[in-house]
């Protein structure tokens, strides 16, 4: 009979009033994700918990020093380890790690600075033909094909992909590294060159 | 063409160059001197030096490097020569240098930008996040992480794949002895006179080819007046009457040919 209520067990969630149990939910949704998650998806997963309250939980979190870090990326949030201990970590797991070839990484460069662009637009910035490197790229996953220029022969124009955000832990495109290369890659009269904003916006 | 080359320059590069881009950018940096104001002239002779270098090494040399070759051999003899009238004249005209070093330059930039890249925390080597779990085990709707063009790509691997053979298999069709049919016939009967229902006849054969061998049997030995058929009423049993003995010689019948003939 449930008609008493003191035979009632109530797992209290966490609520705004309580921020470390807030944080404490959020690490173990992080945790158990693995995946980069929106605050959405967690405001969600906490029955409702108020979006703005589990943003500024995320930005204590982030904040917090240690072995494991709460980062934002691709437009999510992520547990990740911290980077002084990727040496440790690769001698415990034996084996090596996967580097990026030069070219991959200046074709990936050219692709995620001036996206949308076309296989001709890499091959000229580089001064090499980029198909090969190109097609190891969409293999991996880094790059998709985003559409057809207007142009004679209708090429494939390239962009990046969330899991290149992931790949070098960028919240968002507006978040790739320093201003200047940015604008030196841009021809200056790119009239739709979105205005950057703080390496540090936060992703959601 | 004959390159002098200091003893200097012998030095094994362990560092592959990515193109002519790269080349040139390394002897431009090596030599200290700006992009914008770079003289032609040693750095054409660098650029060539280092290639015969990586054909003496049986390098095989892309392309994209001879073509660089050609264009800087092209500065290289418009800085020798003087410029006529003319080309002064052409404000228009893009200065093939200028293009180089802007060229360059821009290359430069990518070259930056690809170090910033790479300066990144990246995932797998600096860092690692936990594997999300299996989704097998989930009961998520799937999300297909594929586009349009991969799928394609799927598809085209798929068409390109040899067939694999159709496994064979094969049924054999059960030998029906025509004698045997013809005998069973017979022997059910017992002999001139003998009388059955059509019906029990072939009810006392094991499988249905030979039932329907023994079937048209029937209607063959009763064309060839060996037997007789009377049904007295509409759905009544048929009636089969033999007019020879159990052991008639079968030879009519096959000389006869009535199958070949029939079918």
């Amino acid at each position: 009979m449930t008609d008493d209520p003191d035979n009632i067990v109530v797992f209290p969630g966490p609520r705004p009033e309580e921020p470390e149990a807030l944080e404490a939910a959020l690490e173990a949704l992080l945790f158990a994700s693995g995946e980069p998650v929106s605050v959405a998806e967690l405001s969600d997963a906490l029955d409702g918990a108020d979006p703005s309250a589990v943003r500024d939980a995320l930005d204590r979190l982030a904040a917090r020093p240690g072995g494991l870090r709460i980062v934002a990326v691709a437009g999510g949030w992520q547990m990740r380890t911290d980077p002084r201990h990727g040496e440790a970590i690769r001698r415990l797991r034996g084996g090596r790690p996967q580097v990026m070839s030069k070219a991959a990484l200046e074709a990936l460069a050219v692709v995620a600075y001036r996206q949308p662009v076309t296989r001709a637009d890499v091959d000229a910035l580089r001064g090499v033909h980029s198909g090969g490197v190109l097609k190891l790229l969409l293999d991996k996953g880094y790059v998709k094909v985003v559409g057809r220029r207007d142009e004679p022969g209708r090429p494939l124009e390239y962009g990046t992909t969330p899991l290149f955000l992931e790949l070098f832990e960028l919240s968002g495109l507006d978040a790739l590294p320093t201003v200047a290369e940015r604008e030196a890659l841009d021809d200056g009269d790119d009239p739709d060159d979105v205005s950057r904003r703080d390496d540090d916006a936060s992703a959601d | 063409m004959h390159v002098a080359l200091d003893p200097g320059s012998w030095t094994v590069h362990t560092e592959v160059f990515d193109g002519p881009l790269d080349l040139l950018l390394y002897l431009v940096k090596r030599d200290g001197v700006d992009i914008r104001r770079v003289s032609i002239a040693p750095i054409a002779d660098s650029y060539l030096a280092y290639l015969s270098r990586m054909e003496a090494l049986h390098i095989a040399v892309a392309s994209d490097y001879l073509v660089m070759a050609a264009t800087l051999c092209h500065l290289k003899s418009l800085e020798l020569l003087p410029r006529p009238p003319a080309m002064l004249e052409e404000e228009d005209a893009i200065d093939p240098r200028e293009a180089l070093a802007r060229q360059l330059e821009r290359y430069e930039q990518v070259r930056a930008a690809a170090d910033a890249l790479d300066a990144r925390p990246v995932l797998g080597r600096d860092v690692v996040c936990r594997d999300p779990v299996d989704d097998d085990d989930l009961d998520r709707p799937l999300v297909p992480g594929v586009d349009a063009f991969r799928l394609l790509d799927v598809y085209y691997t798929l068409l390109t794949r040899p067939p694999v053979e159709p496994a064979s298999h094969t049924v054999h069709r059960p030998e029906v002895d025509l004698g045997a049919c013809v005998r069973h016939v017979l022997a059910s009967l017992g002999g001139v006179g003998g009388q059955r229902a059509l019906s029990a006849i072939l009810r006392g054969l094991a499988t249905r080819p030979e039932r329907v061998v023994a079937f048209l049997a029937v209607l063959e030995m009763t064309r060839l007046g060996w037997l007789d058929l009377v049904q007295h009423g509409h759905l009544e049993p048929v009636a089969v009457t033999s007019k020879v003995p159990v052991d008639a010689d079968l030879s009519a019948l096959r000389a006869e040919d009535a199958f070949a003939e029939a079918g």
